[in-house]
């Protein structure tokens, strides 16, 4: 056990001769559960990092990607921030999807007083129970479920409303409680005609159909607050039950699934979400091309372009420090406005951590996920 | 002086040294090294732990995991800070929302509700026995996740618990942990060890030679739930935040597998199994590089795989780290101790 301790020791002799890089943890579940959406994130930041230094690098040194796995695991994950933080002495941490790995890794960074630039999880209240050290790169829940309703009652007419929620997640029951509060500040509480829940896996919505048929007028639109693996069970589920309307939902609903199991049902479905990779913008396209260059694919979802707007942040707030101290880099991360990203416009609000960020809306329509707006609630 | 002495000499060197070296990390270490050293400890926590039961009763249990969640989430709430319960709890009763209770009567109490779960399950799981049993205790593993993702006023549902106060060090860990290997060491060089073995050898002869099967299954059981329960207080004050997901299947088998390697029965192996499954894929983690995550979990299947083959019993089979191995008899540290079930292979090198 002696010898095994003396192999943790060991790196910590070595990395001081690296001093001559930046240094950058990229902290993200690259293998196990989350996978579909880590690995794409850390792609991203890895690729941000190498074009970086294609163009001439960081206060003239180059940036050290150091990406260490979570497996999905929360004692894997919070060791490997350790890691990151203790060993490989890393002056930033960018990384994480996931809400509940963020609140455990986070007090990591924190307690180290390194930066955690949290790159895709939207609960609103992170930077606020971690500490100072976290910045968020997406919008907040409550940014994007105000943006949706915003884009229903403005763009889609919608006056009256039936809600749908998964009891199961911290995400899907924010994502209720900020819709339904949006649509009854603009609407009145009259607009939510009536409110019915299930928990993540359920296979069969028949009885809430059942509920939601019984009602004597049918809602202008049905807002389904899930995740992805749900999106398209519900679809299908509801639109063979007849119901037409305007089907909206947040970023859970930006999944492949719709269009693959609800096919041409899938009409008519709007939701919110970071970005669209089909979109026209210019620093999309060049991203896209990028990874596409990089890594033979395109990017397989909106937390790959999260994980590379999240290096960016970085590298824009060391940057501005003039410094790759941990300390002046929180704040030029907090001092930041106006940075364009390829997911959207960040600024923090002082004190805030949160981005006000505009929110993209898609649309489906004909099999495909069309960009519609975007709204800055 | 007698070998037993000189066993019992070996055990409390052997603690105050765990002891010495956890006030050593606390007061110097690098917070990576103080970490790995904390969860090595855990793990020998649970694996001794669940050896009182799978080894010395020879009862397959999967549900240790359960009583982590049940201490981990009692815990937790004994000792949640005050000013967030209302915000966090809201549905709550008033004797709830002002009774914040000191860090070890909260451990305490975390691992007597895991007993109390573990008595009142007992009498009905521990009437079944081989792979019934087994699937027995997987449905306790089922029951209390789904307990704890439906209690939403209780345990905020799939979302879990974050804020919970960092309380765990190294000396709270190890400190527990010499208890539990002390615990577990009487049991099994005591009479009552002994009836334990013979309930594992054969519980039908056992009941027909006037054993109260019930009873001493039962008393293992609590015990061996009590320590879990306790080891997910700790877990809960170490990381800060609980959900379900971490009381699952892949910490129930990491467990298991850490028990098997080590020796299933043997407390030095289950100590062993805890800190060698638990830094070696660590270690491995260090060969991995930008295109090859996943390498340390592969090159841990092949060190489990290379293990089964060449020691098939575990690293150290039923034995014991001990000086007074080389004696005969009947006792569990001896060579009729050393008979394995018949669901066991035999294992031809033992004492």
């Amino acid at each position: 056990m002696l010898r095994r301790a003396l192999i943790f020791l060991l790196p910590m002799l070595i990395v001081p001769l690296a001093a001559a890089q930046i240094r950058i943890g990229s902290l993200y579940n690259v293998t196990g559960d989350m996978s579909s959406i880590d690995a794409p994130g850390n792609n991203g930041l890895r690729l941000a990092a190498k074009l970086i230094n294609e163009s001439g690098g960081l206060l003239g040194q180059q940036v050290e990607v150091v990406t260490v796995d979570g497996q999905t695991d929360q004692t894997q994950l919070t060791n490997a921030a350790s890691r990151l933080v203790n060993v490989e002495n890393v002056v930033a941490v960018a990384g994480i999807n996931d809400s509940t790995f963020a609140l455990a890794a986070g007090p990591v960074m924190q307690a180290a007083g390194v930066p955690f630039v949290i790159a895709g999880a939207t609960l609103p209240t992170l930077p606020e129970q971690i500490g100072d050290y976290a910045f968020m790169v997406p919008f907040g829940d409550d940014a994007q479920s105000f943006a949706i309703v915003d884009f229903a009652i403005d763009q889609l007419g919608v006056e009256t409303y039936y809600m749908l929620y998964d009891q199961a997640y911290d995400f899907t029951l924010a994502v209720r409680e900020f819709a339904n509060q949006r649509f009854a500040e603009r609407l009145g509480a009259g607009a939510l005609l009536l409110e019915d829940s299930y928990q993540s896996g359920d296979a069969d919505f028949s009885s809430q159909i059942a509920r939601l048929r019984a009602l004597p007028t049918p809602p202008d639109a049905i807002f389904m607050s899930s995740v992805p693996s749900d999106a398209g069970n519900l679809v299908q589920q509801f639109r063979e039950a007849g119901f037409d309307q305007p089907i909206l939902s947040a970023d859970g609903f930006d999944t492949p699934l719709i269009v693959e199991v609800a096919g041409d049902l899938s009409d008519g479905v709007y939701f919110s979400t970071h970005t669209s990779l089909s979109s026209d913008d210019p620093q999309v396209r060049e991203f896209v091309a990028a990874y596409e260059a990089e890594y033979g694919h395109p990017p397989e979802n909106a937390f790959a372009a999260l994980g590379y707007d999240a290096m960016m942040l970085i590298a824009d707030a060391i940057r501005r420090a003039g410094s790759a101290d941990p300390a002046a880099i929180r704040d030029a991360l907090a001092d930041t406005q106006g940075l364009d990203l390829v997911t959207g416009t960040i600024t923090y609000a002082p004190g805030s951590r949160v981005p006000t960020k505009s929110v993209t809306i898609i649309g489906v329509q004909g099999g495909e996920y069309l960009f519609q707006a975007e709204v800055t609630p | 002086m007698t070998r037993e002495r000189l066993d019992t000499v070996l055990y409390w060197l052997l603690a105050a040294g765990a002891i010495a070296v956890a006030l050593w990390a606390q007061a110097g270490w690098n917070n990576y090294a103080v970490r790995l050293l904390t969860y090595s400890g855990l793990y020998v926590i649970l694996v001794v732990s669940l050896n009182i039961v799978n080894g010395f009763v020879g009862i397959f249990s999967l549900g240790h995991i359960g009583f982590m969640a049940v201490g981990a989430y009692v815990s937790a709430l004994a000792t949640y800070p005050l000013a967030r319960r209302p915000a966090t709890f809201p549905t709550l009763p008033e004797w709830f929302q002002s009774l914040a209770l000191p860090y070890p009567v909260a451990l305490l109490l975390g691992g007597a509700a895991a007993a109390l779960v573990a008595a009142v399950i007992g009498f009905p799981l521990l009437r079944l026995r081989g792979h019934y049993l087994a699937l027995g205790s997987l449905a306790l593993l089922v029951i209390v996740e789904q307990l704890a993702v439906n209690l939403h006023p209780v345990t905020r549902g799939s979302r879990g618990l974050a804020g919970i106060p960092m309380l765990t060090t190294p000396l709270w860990v190890w400190a527990v942990a010499v208890v539990v290997v002390y615990v577990a060491a009487r049991i099994k060089s005591s009479g009552f060890g002994l009836l334990l073995g013979a309930i594992r050898l054969d519980d039908v002869a056992a009941a027909a030679s006037g054993v109260r099967l019930t009873r001493y299954k039962m008393s293992a059981f609590v015990v061996s739930a009590f320590f879990a329960g306790v080891a997910g207080g700790l877990w809960a004050h170490l990381v800060g935040v609980i959900a379900p997901s971490v009381f699952s299947y892949d910490l129930t088998f990491r467990v298991i597998v850490m028990l098997i390697i080590g020796g299933l029965g043997s407390i030095t192996g289950s100590v062993v199994g805890a800190l060698g499954l638990f830094l070696l894929p660590e270690a491995f983690t260090y060969l991995e590089g930008a295109g090859t995550h996943g390498l340390s979990q592969l090159l841990l299947a092949v060190v489990l795989v290379l293990v089964m083959i060449f020691r098939p019993n575990g690293l150290l089979g039923r034995r014991e780290l001990s000086l007074a191995r080389a004696r005969d008899g009947a006792g569990p540290g001896g060579r009729l101790g050393a008979r394995t079930t018949g669901a066991d292979r035999p294992n031809p090198d033992d004492a």
